[in-house]
């Protein structure tokens, strides 16, 4: 029995809150997704939202509502979890088990099991290829390729495989509307709506990303031959599906009878075929990396002269290999010098300008466009003495020149200067590398700081209020901190703070404050009071340049009242949660740790059993998403609003924003993301 | 998919947003029979505020154009950008469809 196995013995297992127990004890007896070893026995841990569970709990299985909303696709981002299946009796996972099965229990796989009713309607692509960049399962850089495959192929597979449609051919405006009201009556049978459909992940050794959809229904296996990827034309409405899949990826496998389609990528991706040809396509085709070799010492170093006159080359090979370099790679034109610096990896090229099949600006041009290679120092070498060619060749992005004919001195001396420039930022890549493990256990630390899951929910519902929240740090230490302040019965403070900057000083300085907080005895205080005293206390402690924004604020159940004070806080909102209407509030205020005698002004709003309060830092309106934009004012409040209406029940609203802003920014963000709600439940808080 | 239609001077405009995609037939028709009766001689289908369009929505595209040939009606795309400007070039909608920025 493998190590990967014995874990899963003690299975300990997510389930919603809304399921019955006989349900969940029925689904966990059939073994569908593991066979119970006598004397075991599962523990259950419940929770009403996927925010519930603790982080820093693995669990075996995810047990989701046949309702699966919204809210639990968001686990699969943030549940510390690699198998979700929908939980009902309706489903019969039969020949679909033993695949999960197959998958569970393993870090780099992800699988999510729904019925046909409920992965209909919901963006199962979309949070799938969220989560795979989350858990930094594919790169973002392919991220909108495999978004869009596993649409295609979901798709398909639960219009023609579970729900046995035919789409082919042209369809008139009446057969398109009969194909809505035939799939809405099969969505409704248990026969067609109630077959599983299975969705999996898994990462190969090789780096390659491999996606399968599995569903129940009759089978199909197209022709491998048939008109592999031509999208376009005219003659049918919805059959670009699979041509469209196999140009996004890399391979492209059928297997149950056609009841399974595996889709496999390669981390640099499959361009998105577009009808202009990128000038750096041929970089993007084939997948061939050495492992980097160390050099410690400059002669291990690999060179890749790239010049079309035997010659040139190998005069410049015996000057190099005179002084020690004997790594040496070699190109005879354009094209093939990229081809040899996807296969070795230089440290350094030394490159012809004049070249057939591409010249040496093409080729600057094209390894720049590719990260891998934006930083290989490029020595070009020309016999141009105009100042044009010298001023066009830097543009393209050589490091270096060097005048033909060669002077050996001048070249070696070239080639030592470069490569010990590589070698350096090498070393200092490989310092950062160590340095993050004592990194990681400070963001320990610092998450610490903010309230967990069940502290925050117990203590919302003490006053009457459904608080949720999301917490991403940066790819650094960052400097977001929030907390609940309980002050009396019906009085409940909350304070989010932003220090400026990030890294280790901004983390310190949240430990600073938030020991501050906790150790002031004046919290009844009115929030500016409150803020005055502490950017006293602050002003004292923090060095000259360093400063936070902080919101401190009290809400009064008895008198419906909130109360805030801001010290330049990311302006809160305020909303509606029945008609989902909401309005930024004032969010003014000098920052802390500026000036010693600071005012803040207490500012007063009404908050009733219809109010949401919403406090964000500025990680949420200033980080570019995939769109190139920032999210702006409207459109958040856009976004709040379509929300709360299209869920029409009591939602996680900080949750539900964070995952829509997830699916839209990259997966490391460059500032903490912090984002809080308060809703008041429609049940009157007991006082 | 949402969607908001406004009739003017002869011309529908239709702006649509969010996500399109196969499950969005119902909101779809709905639109269709929406904009047949407002007898328009030009349909705009702005689509500006679409995130992301599949085989189906494209598909859902050509219907409307179908919808429009029947009575004489221009259909106009207006605004995609970034993953639907792509899929509308790869499946060529520029020789089906008046393509406008």
């Amino acid at each position: 029995m493998t190590a990967g196995r014995e874990s899963r013995m003690n299975p300990s297992i997510a389930v919603a809150q809304s399921l019955a127990l006989d349900d969940v004890d029925a689904f966990i007896a059939s073994g569908a997704i593991w066979e119970m070893p006598e004397n075991r026995s599962v523990r259950y841990t419940f929770g009403q939202t996927p925010e519930d569970f603790s982080h820093s709990n693995h669990f075996s299985a995810c047990l989701v509502p046949p309702d699966a909303s919204r809210e639990w696709l968001g686990a699969l981002t943030r549940l510390n979890c690699d198998v979700f299946v929908e939980c009902s009796r309706e489903i019969d996972l039969a020949d679909i088990a033993p695949l999960i099965k197959q998958q569970g229990g393993n870090k780099n796989t992800l699988s999510i099991c729904l019925s046909t009713r409920s992965a209909y309607y919901l963006p199962v692509a979309r949070k799938f290829v969220t989560a795979l960049r989350h858990r930094e399962l594919i790169g973002e850089k392919i991220a909108p390729t495999v978004e869009m495959a596993v649409q295609e192929a979901f798709a398909n597979s639960l219009v023609h495989g579970n729900l046995e449609l035919d789409t082919s051919g042209h369809l008139s405006m009446d057969s398109f509307t009969e194909l809505g009201e035939e799939t809405k009556r099969r969505l409704a049978s248990g026969k067609h709506g109630g077959r599983a459909i299975l969705l999996t992940a898994r990462k190969r050794k090789n780096g390659h990303i491999v996606i399968s959809i599995n569903d129940q229904g009759n089978g199909f296996t197209p022709p491998a031959d048939s008109c592999p990827t031509n999208v376009a034309g005219r003659k049918t409405t919805f059959g670009r599906g699979l041509p469209l899949i196999r140009s996004l990826c890399h391979a492209v496998n059928f297997s149950r009878d056609g009841r399974s389609i595996e889709l496999e990528f390669d981390q640099e991706g499959t361009e998105f075929p577009s009808s202009s040809t990128p000038t750096n396509a041929r970089l993007t085709s084939q997948p061939v990396h050495e492992t980097d070799v160390d050099i410690r010492n400059p002669q291990n170093a690999i060179i890749l002269i790239a010049d079309d006159t035997l010659l040139s080359r190998e005069i410049i090979a015996s000057y190099l290999r005179a002084e020690g370099f004997t790594n040496l790679a070699f190109a005879k034109d354009g094209e093939d010098a990229i081809a040899q610096v996807r296969k070795h990896n230089p440290d350094l090229i030394i490159l012809d300008i004049i070249m057939p099949k591409l010249d040496g600006y093409g080729v600057c041009k094209a390894l720049r466009a590719n990260p891998d290679f934006a930083e290989t120092p490029i020595i070009a070498q020309t016999a141009l003495e105009e100042n044009e060619g010298r001023t066009r060749i830097f543009d393209d992005g050589a490091t270096d020149l060097i005048l033909k004919p060669l002077n050996k001195a001048e070249l070696i001396a070239r080639t030592r200067i470069h490569l010990e420039n590589r070698l350096l930022v090498k070393q200092l890549q490989a310092y950062q590398e160590r340095t993050r493990s004592e990194l990681t256990l400070a963001r320990d630390m610092q998450e610490n700081l903010n309230p967990a899951p069940e502290n925050y929910r117990g203590t919302g519902l003490d006053y009457g209020l459904r608080i949720s929240a999301t917490f991403q740090m940066s790819s650094e230490l960052g400097g977001d901190m929030w907390g609940l302040v309980p002050i009396d019965e019906h009085r409940l403070g909350v304070y989010i703070v932003d220090f400026a900057g990030h890294g280790l000083g901004a983390a310190l300085n949240t430990f600073r404050l938030h020991s501050l907080i906790w150790s002031d005895q004046l919290r009844d205080r009115e929030p500016g009071d409150y803020l005055e005293n502490l950017n006293r206390h602050l002003k004292g402690l923090l060095p000259v340049g360093q400063y936070a924004t902080m919101l401190y604020g009290v809400i009064d159940r008895v008198r419906g009242k909130f109360t805030y004070a801001s010290a330049a806080c990311t302006s809160p909102i305020l909303g509606n949660s029945l008609t989902g209407q909401a309005r930024y509030l004032d969010g003014s205020g000098v920052p802390l740790g500026v000036i010693r005698d600071a005012r803040y002004e207490t500012r007063e709003v009404s908050f009733t059993a219809a109010s949401f309060l919403l406090l964000y830092s500025d990680a949420l309106i200033e980080t570019t998403l995939d769109d190139g934009q920032f999210l702006s004012e409207d459109k958040l409040l856009t976004m709040l609003r379509e929300t709360i209406i299209e869920n029409r029940k009591e939602i996680d609203l900080a949750a539900q924003i964070a995952d829509q802003f997830m699916d839209r920014a990259p997966a490391k963000l460059s500032d903490d993301f912090t984002i809080v709600s308060l809703q008041s439940t429609p049940i009157p808080c007991a006082i | 998919m949402n969607y908001k239609t406004e009739c003017a001077n002869g011309t529908t405009t239709v702006e649509l947003g969010g996500r399109f995609t196969f499950g969005d037939h119902s909101s779809f028709r709905k639109l269709i029979e929406e904009i047949r009766t407002h007898g328009s001689s030009t349909y705009v289908l702005d689509v500006a505020a679409v995130e992301f369009i599949d085989s189906a929505g494209l598909g859902m595209l050509l219907l409307a154009r179908d919808e429009g040939e029947k009575t004489n009606t221009t259909v106009i795309i207006r605004g995609a950008q970034g993953q639907v400007k792509r899929m509308l070039e790869v499946a060529r909608f520029d020789t089906l469809f008046k393509l406008e920025n």
